[in-house]
């Protein structure tokens, strides 16, 4: 999760790098209280990239303009999302402006150092130009000098930038980040060098232990929130379903990523067409218990079917948590609550239900999910046919 | 590495949720558990299996160990790992899921610097059909043979074994490398290990989206290994910039340059990009779990020519 430039630059203020002159600004009318000296620069806070050219950033020299410029941010969406706060900050003199950033490498399995002598907007000369270092042991500031003289730096310059990446490099290892980002960082006609924009994305996993970090974010993340029930309830979905809407009429439900990757693959490759899917989770988490793993199987059941474009909902769980049978009898207890409730509507708007089960207390399985008119299949391919035939021919 | 039902395990978070499950999982079937560990709970049994404070108490007590499955909580892995290290085991399975990268970041320079076999995070472990279980696979779809399977799945590794024992193809060993962002050990590693086991005649490898471990796993395959692999790629339709469950299918970074560093975010064109790696390597792949049956077959029958 992305921090707005104003949290980044707050962190970067407190790890000593250096910023300008700035002020949040939560309405226009702050700006009559400004306490930076005239021009400055009023900045949209959003996630989204691209903020200069829709016409987010604007300078301003007084107040009036300043009131003006504001409003207009204010109500300037950057790529739908509207600021909730502007920043204004101090005009700064720059001869040049240059990139630098940390990162984790997947491949080496360390933190890498990232610097171009092109930074800005002009993003493509700042790749062709970007250098890299790689932390191979723990980190001493050569690395960052290292990266300082592959971009070309000489003289003073190599330290005044090395200073950056070294600080840059603790705040990454302090708070668990996935990316520290200085774009630009403007070098002045006399070598001093100054953060002008910032970029800041969390760690989701290590977020527990930064509760400063957390304060941080929004309350809800866009990818999960609230989801609108089939009437006029809503639904919460919990982080750790991953639920995804697409506009088939097939729901899936399966337990872990790969399994679900793979079974919407057969789908697709059968000819039908997924209304949506959930992943209830794999078996790794720590804290998954049996009950848990089954309460996770009725509120996914509830997820996938409660589109009214759904016709037939595939259940394919794999795993040696919970046994067959108390898997089956959470999709029963759901299948017997759901039948309830359509009992009192139209009875016509019944889901169907295929479930994919294998193991040793199939045949008992069996029994009980007949019993509630969920239909039990023993072989994967088979189970993704009678599915695509349900939801093609009714 | 060989895995017998003599090998020493140790479990650390043997009282945590998952572990006391699957502590008796794996004893049941017929690993050679020798005692747990879990802080505050030392004098206690799991399913008669000692546990103790500490990991070197349990060492002086039961002698070297062979290999630990650690199921302690995610900020608690890189402490339960060192520990272990310390203690002298070179062997480590993290089982947990959504430890922090940088605590792997860590854990992998020491598991270097101590030549460290690290598998996981977020990983079933691994499983010798009939002989041991070391982690939580789901141990009645395997039957011994002689395919080998690895995989970053969890549960889909289990579908793929199933497919396999369905078709009398049994197994030699299963490893799930793995679906953190971060991982203690690579395809590369395991495929050399398995190249090097005498129980493996075949290897299934079963990739997904998201990274690029299956590209430099097709590379390797094509410079050094001499047994037969098939490929698999879960994950062509899913939908692009989701998040599916695997820290591994996304990540995470996106540069203010538009670009993700060496990192892919859950991009099904990944996966296109992965069977063409694994085809230009010469690697047949299937188009579904059903067909690596008769991919084995196929390739093994080549191989006796």
């Amino acid at each position: 999760m992305d921090l707005l430039e104003y949290q980044a630059k707050e962190l970067f203020r407190e790890m000593g790098i250096p910023v300008l002159p700035s002020q949040r600004i939560d309405h226009p009318k702050d700006l009559k209280g400004l306490k930076i000296p005239y021009p400055v620069v009023l900045k949209s806070q959003v996630r989204a990239g691209g903020r200069g050219r829709a016409g987010g950033i604007k300078f301003v020299a007084n107040t009036i303009d300043a009131v003006a410029a504001a409003q207009n941010i204010f109500h300037l969406p950057i790529n739908t999302e509207y600021p909730e706060v502007l920043l204004a900050e101090a005009k700064y003199d720059t001869d040049r402006e240059f990139y630098l950033a940390v990162v984790l490498d997947r491949a080496a399995r360390r933190p890498l150092l990232l610097g171009s002598r092109q930074g800005g907007t002009s993003t493509e000369l700042a790749m062709e130009q970007m250098q890299q270092v790689v932390v191979d042991e723990g980190f001493s500031p050569f690395y960052a000098r290292r990266l300082t003289l592959k971009m070309g730096c000489t003289g003073p310059l190599i330290e005044a930038v090395s200073d950056i990446v070294e600080k840059m490099y603790l705040l990454f290892v302090e708070k668990d980040l996935d990316l520290v980002e200085i774009n630009p960082l403007g070098i002045s006609p006399v070598g001093e060098v100054m953060a002008l924009d910032g970029k800041v994305t969390v760690n989701d996993e290590a977020l527990g232990r930064h509760p400063s970090l957390l304060q941080l974010l929004p309350k809800t993340q866009p990818d999960e929130g609230l989801l609108a029930g089939s009437g006029s309830e809503v639904m919460a979905v919990p982080s750790e379903l991953n639920f995804v809407e697409l506009d088939g009429n097939i729901g899936l439900l399966c337990n872990g990523a790969g399994l679900t990757m793979a079974t919407l693959d057969l789908v697709y490759a059968a000819g039908g067409k997924p209304a949506n899917f959930v992943n209830i989770g794999g078996e790794c988490r720590w804290d998954l218990t049996p009950e848990l793993l089954c309460d996770r199987i009725k509120l996914g059941l509830a997820l996938v079917s409660q589109k009214k474009n759904v016709k037939v909902v595939l259940v394919n769980l794999l795993g040696g948590l919970c046994s067959c049978t108390q898997a089956v009898k959470a999709i029963a207890d759901y299948q017997k609550q759901s039948q309830r409730e359509t009992a009192t509507g139209n009875p016509q708007t019944q889901v169907k239900v295929i479930v994919r089960l294998y193991g040793s207390e199939i045949d008992q399985a069996r029994e009980i999910l007949q019993a509630v008119e969920v239909t039990v299949v023993e072989n994967l391919d088979e189970a993704i046919a009678l599915s695509v035939s349900l939801a093609t021919n009714g | 590495m060989n895995f017998t039902p003599d090998t020493k395990v140790l479990i650390q978070g043997i009282t945590d949720v998952i572990g006391s499950t699957h502590a008796a999982l794996m004893k049941a079937y017929g690993t050679n558990v020798v005692a747990g560990i879990s802080p505050g709970c030392g004098g206690q049994t799991v399913q008669e299996i000692p546990v103790f404070d500490m990991v070197e108490q349990a060492l002086r007590q039961v002698g070297p160990v062979d290999v630990t499955v650690i199921f302690v909580k995610p900020y608690a892995v890189l402490d339960a790992a060192l520990e272990a290290i310390a203690a002298g085991i070179r062997q480590i399975i993290i089982i947990t899921e959504g430890m922090p990268p940088l605590d792997m970041v860590k854990l992998v320079r020491k598991a270097e610097a101590t030549d460290t076999l690290v598998l996981g995070p977020n990983t079933p472990g691994i499983i010798v059909p009939g002989k041991v279980l070391l982690g939580i696979h789901k141990s009645d779809f395997y039957t011994p043979g002689s395919v080998g399977l690895i995989s970053r799945s969890g549960t889909l590794t289990y579908e793929i074994a199933l497919q396999l024992t369905q078709a009398k193809l049994g197994q030699s060993i299963a490893i799930g490398i793995g679906s953190d962002a971060i991982l203690g050990s690579s395809f590369a590693q395991w495929l050399q290990i398995l190249d090097e086991d005498d129980h493996t005649e075949a290897i299934v490898l079963v990739g997904e989206i998201g990274g690029s471990s299956e590209e430099e796993a097709a590379h390797y395959i094509a410079a050094a290994i001499d047994k037969p692999v098939v490929a698999y790629v879960a994950g062509h339709h899913a939908p692009k910039g989701k998040r599916l469950g695997h820290a591994g299918d996304i990540m995470a970074a996106r540069l203010s340059t538009g670009k993700t560093f060496n990192i892919v975010g859950a991009d099904p064109d990944t996966a296109q990009s992965k069977i063409q790696a694994f085809k230009a390597a010469k690697i047949p792949v299937a188009s579904s779990p059903a067909e690596i049956p008769n991919l084995v077959k196929k390739v093994l029958k080549q191989k006796k020519k």
